[in-house]
């Protein structure tokens, strides 16, 4: 418990924490002390002279906003004294700020703006020329104009403090003091918008809705961010059937406030003028042509009743984007296993958060989180394994920092990036023990790391005199191998041993783990390792997978997949099916369904005759070699419900305009497992219709009626079936370990697998591409989405291939010089840039724009999970072109600010 | 009943004592003919309307041509009846000047209550003295910018001069004191 002291605010008593601010405790009894500089988040710099308030015993007046509580303290804030002197700074702020509120868009939202409306001052004592500065942008998504400016300096601090980027500088003095950046090049940062959202005033604002709206006309709608698996609350600003711009409030959500690129300028795909608006149906012609919704629903129903009974239930196979909401998941896998009658369904989850998901559920018993964020952020070793998190889950990434900055936790990082000191931060900068681990080569270090366990004599004592049989046939088995290869061999065991010296401990792991071959072996290893140490069980440790997408994780316990029922539940456990089918009021399917691989392969022999595919685009999702487009041709029927006309959409015989999460109402889950509500912000586009509306009236015309009223309805329903979405609280409860479930694999489970996952696995095939090939997520796009977003594109329009510097050299190579790339399956050509965090050998390419390289990834499907992997590679790189003349189109000008 | 009373109920005394002032104008006017006619002839007579008549609203421009308005929506703020539609955008090739791209009015809604006129930091807006705006169409009481300009023009022939600012960069618009030029009558 805190130490309260009482102090006195305008002569109302409080009792607050021992080193309280005086402006935090006034706020708390409705006291607002006006203030520029201050922000909750930031350190306090007092450097705007705005908070003085008056304190007895102090000769001067104190600015509230550094002076700490203290017991007996009285604070007066409206004495005329106090009100002079924030009229005084008023005026000396004003001297210089020009009065153009009419054509600013912080006009109406604006600090400056309420205070000089609370103090009227009329005139100003100053008669010199204001100061001018040339309108100015940092990018082109982000405008200065520092005549606004009022030198609070919450942007620079913002950007060092929060996002430890350091974009931004103050330069000069005095009343010339102007927010700058870093000279020769424009702003190349990492895009938050947290500039554009602290400033308190209209210095510094978001060019993409750049004179288009007045705060008061905007309808705000609460929601939660449809990119990464962060799970960010955002708040939706719509102005007539337009998102102008997004916002996120500090206090709020699990990401208090914070927002990446993506979040706060990768809106604009929601209007989009390629969405789809009528369902399409391909006619006689060959071609797709818009019908009504009237004309396709019967229709199509019944399609889908006569391949039923023509070839039987399991012949219609169903997939769905885990972008979805929680509802939409839901009434999809009810969908297909009641009104179809077929276990073929999977989600995007397939793509690699299933490798995680079954991981958690074999050892600990529950598919979630034990940890929150709060647990990240309290931790006092972080271990983080592949999981790029600072382009991949930004907001974790913020919390790492948070950690690692300001708790002083020790970062340990097996990841692909190397240290580098660069224009964006690196996470890997900031870890106390880096081991780079080059792509694929994830799961060794895994291997490595429990190794080093038993070499660094870190086994719990206890566990060993408990299961003495696991630990020792994990030592032999793990032991048995050699470290890996090219890794730093004493780095790998200083980490393991930091770790394990640790009070609270979190391992983060990513994409670069879980969609790597061996990515299920790894993650039951790396509970192994939590198991050996004896953490696993205790409070604040635990295993925290990170998702691409932002419901993987609902949409594996909405049991979106083949392998599992809601809850999730296998589809084989007798008691779990009783209790579903009590709910559904009719047995699912007892068939083993096929997963996403198994389903194309089947499509392809001809057994599998319709699939209804959700959002998702299988045809760019999976290379070339996957063949998912000669696959879903061969389709008597094949339906997608999308956003827009993708590959797969292309090749359906009826395309159903689907609604984006700006126009639904439902949850989503994020990675940690906690349940967030989707508010829609703007009315459906065109004729588009919420997934789960579509599917509820599909069922009704195949005669199985699924019928909601709204998507609460179904959330109601889930509530009934799926622990866990009982109670949406505040913060999420992490999930605990069941003991049992963990005695369990300690006698039995832990066998089955052991040799397989503790071999040393295939060595890197001796060829001749010596590049090892990374395709991953950057911090500016996510999926195919982000691509459609004008904001975004604006920051990275086209893929380039990111190599080392020195590499460059060596090969003659300058930035925008293309490249052909080849490897066993193909080969693809495109432009080079480089970065010092990409170690040399390496070489990486954004996953967003994977259609550049095309033919040359091949897939190798995880044998277990069937997970395909294609993401990582081997080629070989040759100079084909030089920038000027071969580089892509410059993207289209924002044209008058739109 | 007295008397006097039945004199009164004959004579319909009420009745001429109500149409005293009717009386009066009538022998001066027909009788007499000492008196001026105040009924106008409208259409083909009109009256003198006073400087603070409210018209249809004018959008105005300075004496360069350049038109005043700023797009800050205030005035679609300030309407009690919706009638003002403002999509603001930035001059094209000069980031820092933000004007009305497109500018709606809905006279058919109007109130002639002048609040926007009020609300308008930059004296963009006026009242004229037009008022014969009766249409066949009701879509035709949509005004754009066009339209609205053109009220401006032929209502106010004299435009306010457009200051010389220290920096194009800061100022490039009067700040409204109410200095609205004289209307044409």
């Amino acid at each position: 418990m805190a130490e309260m002291v009482t102090i006195l605010i305008d002569g109302k008593p409080i009792e607050v924490e021992k080193g309280t601010l005086v402006i935090e405790a006034a706020r708390r009894i409705g006291v607002m002390i006006p203030h520029f500089c201050y922000h909750p988040k930031l350190k306090p710099d007092a450097n705007c002279r705005m908070c003085l308030v008056e304190v007895e015993k102090m000769p001067k007046l104190q600015t509230s906003c550094s002076t700490v509580v203290a017991e007996g303290m009285v604070v007066r804030t409206n004495t005329p004294v106090v009100d002079e002197a924030h009229k005084s700074v008023l005026e000396f702020i004003l001297a210089n700020h020009p009065l153009d509120c009419p054509i600013c868009d912080q006009g109406g939202r604006c600090d400056l703006q309420d205070f000089s409306h609370r103090y009227t001052p009329t005139g100003s004592q100053f008669t010199d020329t204001k100061r001018v500065y040339e309108k100015g942008f940092f990018s082109p998504l982000i405008e200065k104009e520092m005549n606004r400016c009022v030198s609070c300096l919450r942007c620079v601090r913002y950007c060092d403090e929060i996002m430890d980027v350091k974009a931004l500088a103050n330069a000069a003095r005095s009343t010339m003091t102007e927010i700058v950046h870093f000279a020769g090049h424009p702003l190349d940062c990492e895009f938050c918008g947290g500039c554009v959202q602290i400033c308190p005033v209209g210095a510094i604002t978001s060019r993409l809705s750049m004179y288009e709206f007045r705060p008061w006309m905007m309808k705000r709608a609460d929601t939660t961010c449809g990119y990464c698996g962060d799970g960010c609350s955002l708040i939706l600003e719509t102005r007539g059937e337009k998102v102008i711009e997004v916002m996120s409030s500090h206090g709020n959500g699990r990401n208090n406030g914070d927002l990446c690129a993506k979040g706060f300028f990768g809106y604009q795909y929601v209007n989009h003028e390629d969405r789809l608006t009528t369902p399409l149906v391909r006619q006689a012609d060959g071609n797709l042509h818009p019908v009504t919704w009237d004309e396709v629903l019967p229709v199509l129903a019944e399609r889908l009743t006569q391949i039923k009974l023509a070839h039987g239930a399991d012949a219609i196979g169903g997939l769905i984007s885990a972008r979805c909401t929680n509802e939409d998941l839901y009434l999809f896998q009810k969908f297909m296993r009641l009104a179809i009658g077929s276990n073929h369904l999977d989600s995007t989850a397939r793509y690699g958060h299933v490798n995680a998901a079954r991981a958690l559920r074999r050892v600990q018993g529950t598919n979630r989180w034990t940890v929150s964020y709060e647990d990240i952020v309290q931790a006092d070793a972080l271990l983080l394994i592949g999981t790029q998190v600072t382009a991949a889950n930004p907001i974790v990434g913020l919390k790492v920092k948070e950690a690692v900055k300001k708790h002083g936790a020790t970062l340990l990082t097996l990841e692909t990036l190397v240290p580098s000191i660069e224009t964006t931060s690196n996470i890997t900068n900031l870890s106390a023990l880096h081991v780079a681990v080059p792509p694929g080569r994830h799961a060794a270090a895994v291997r490595g790391l429990v190794k080093a366990a038993f070499d660094e004599n870190l086994v719990d004592a206890a566990l060993s005199s408990r299961a003495g049989d696991y630990v020792s046939r994990i030592r032999a088995a793990a032991t048995a191998l050699p470290y890996p290869e090219g890794l730093d061999e004493a780095a790998l065991r200083a980490v393991a041993k930091a770790f394990a010296g640790a009070r609270r401990g979190v391992i983060l792991i990513g994409q670069d783990l879980l969609q790597a071959p061996g990515g299920h072996e790894s993650a039951v290893n790396l509970l192994d390792f939590l198991l050996l140490l004896g953490k696993l069980t205790q409070p604040g440790w635990g295993l925290a997978p990170l998702t691409e997408e932002n419901n993987e994780q609902g949409a594996v316990e909405m049991g979106a997949t083949a392998e599992y029922l809601p809850g999730p539940a296998d589809v084989g456990d007798a008691a779990a099916r009783t209790q579903i089918a009590g709910a559904w009021k009719d047995q699912p399917p007892a068939s083993q369904g096929m997963h996403l691989l198994e389903m194309l392969d089947a499509a392809r022999a001809g057994t599998l005759k319709a699939m209804l595919i959700v959002g998702e685009n299988p045809v760019r999702s999976l290379p070339l070699s996957a063949k998912a487009a000669s696959a879903l041709e061969k389709l008597d029927l094949l339906v997608v419900q999308e956003l827009f006309l993708t590959e797969t959409a292309k090749l359906a015989d009826v395309v159903l305009p689907a609604c984006s999460y700006a126009e639904k109402t439902g949850t989503f889950t994020n990675s940690e497992g906690f349940v967030q509500k989707v508010r829609p912000g703007l009315e459906p586009v065109g004729d588009s219709r919420p997934d789960w509306e579509i599917l509820s009236s599909l069922s009704v015309m195949m005669g199985y009626p699924l019928e909601y009223g709204d998507a609460k309805e179904i959330l109601k329903e889930i509530r009934a079936v799926i622990p866990g979405y009982r109670v949406l609280g505040a913060k999420p409860e992490p999930a605990q370990v069941a003991a049992k479930s963990v005695e369990q694999y300690l006698t039995r489970g832990f066998a089955e697998d052991l040799p397989a996952r503790y071999s040393a696995g295939a060595a890197p095939k001796a060829n001749s591409h010596r590049w090892a090939l990374a395709v991953g997520q950057t911090l500016f796009h996510s999926g195919a989405m982000s691509t459609k977003a004008q904001g975004l594109l604006e920051l990275q329009h086209e893929g380039k291939l990111i190599m080392n510097p020195a590499d460059a050299q060596r090969l003659g190579i300058a930035d925008g010089d293309r490249v052909r790339l080849t490897s066993t399956s193909g080969e693809a050509t495109v432009p080079v840039t480089m970065l010092g965090r990409i170690p040399e050998g390496t070489l990486f390419f954004p996953e967003s724009f994977r259609e550049a390289l095309a033919g040359l990834p091949s897939m190798t499907p995880d044998p277990v999970t069937g997970v395909p992997y294609c993401k990582q590679l081997r080629v070989s790189v040759d100079k084909v072109g030089t920038g000027g003349a071969s580089s892509g189109p410059p993207p289209a000008r924002i044209a008058g600010g739109k | 009943m007295s008397v006097a009373d039945l004199v009164k109920t004959f004579t319909f005394y009420e009745i001429l004592v109500g149409m005293k002032a009717t009386i009066t104008v009538f022998i001066q006017r027909i009788i007499l003919r000492n008196r001026k006619a105040i009924t106008l002839q409208y259409p083909h007579e009109k009256r003198d309307l006073p400087g603070s008549y409210r018209g249809m609203i004018a959008l105005l421009k300075y004496d360069d041509g350049v038109e005043k308005c700023v797009g800050c929506d205030l005035c679609e703020a300030a309407c009690p009846s919706r009638v003002i539609t403002v999509i603001s955008a930035e001059v094209e090739g000069e980031p820092a000047k933000r004007y009305a791209k497109e500018y709606y009015m809905d006279m058919t809604r109007c109130l002639f209550c002048g609040l926007c006129v009020d609300a308008c930091p930059v004296d963009a807006l006026a009242m004229t003295k037009e008022y014969e705006w009766a249409r066949y169409n009701k879509r035709d009481l949509r005004l754009d910018k066009p339209q609205l300009l053109a009220l401006g023009d032929r209502n106010f022939p004299v435009r306010e001069k457009k200051l010389e600012f220290q920096h194009p960069n800061v100022a490039y618009f009067n700040i409204g004191h109410k200095n609205l030029p004289h209307k044409a009558s």
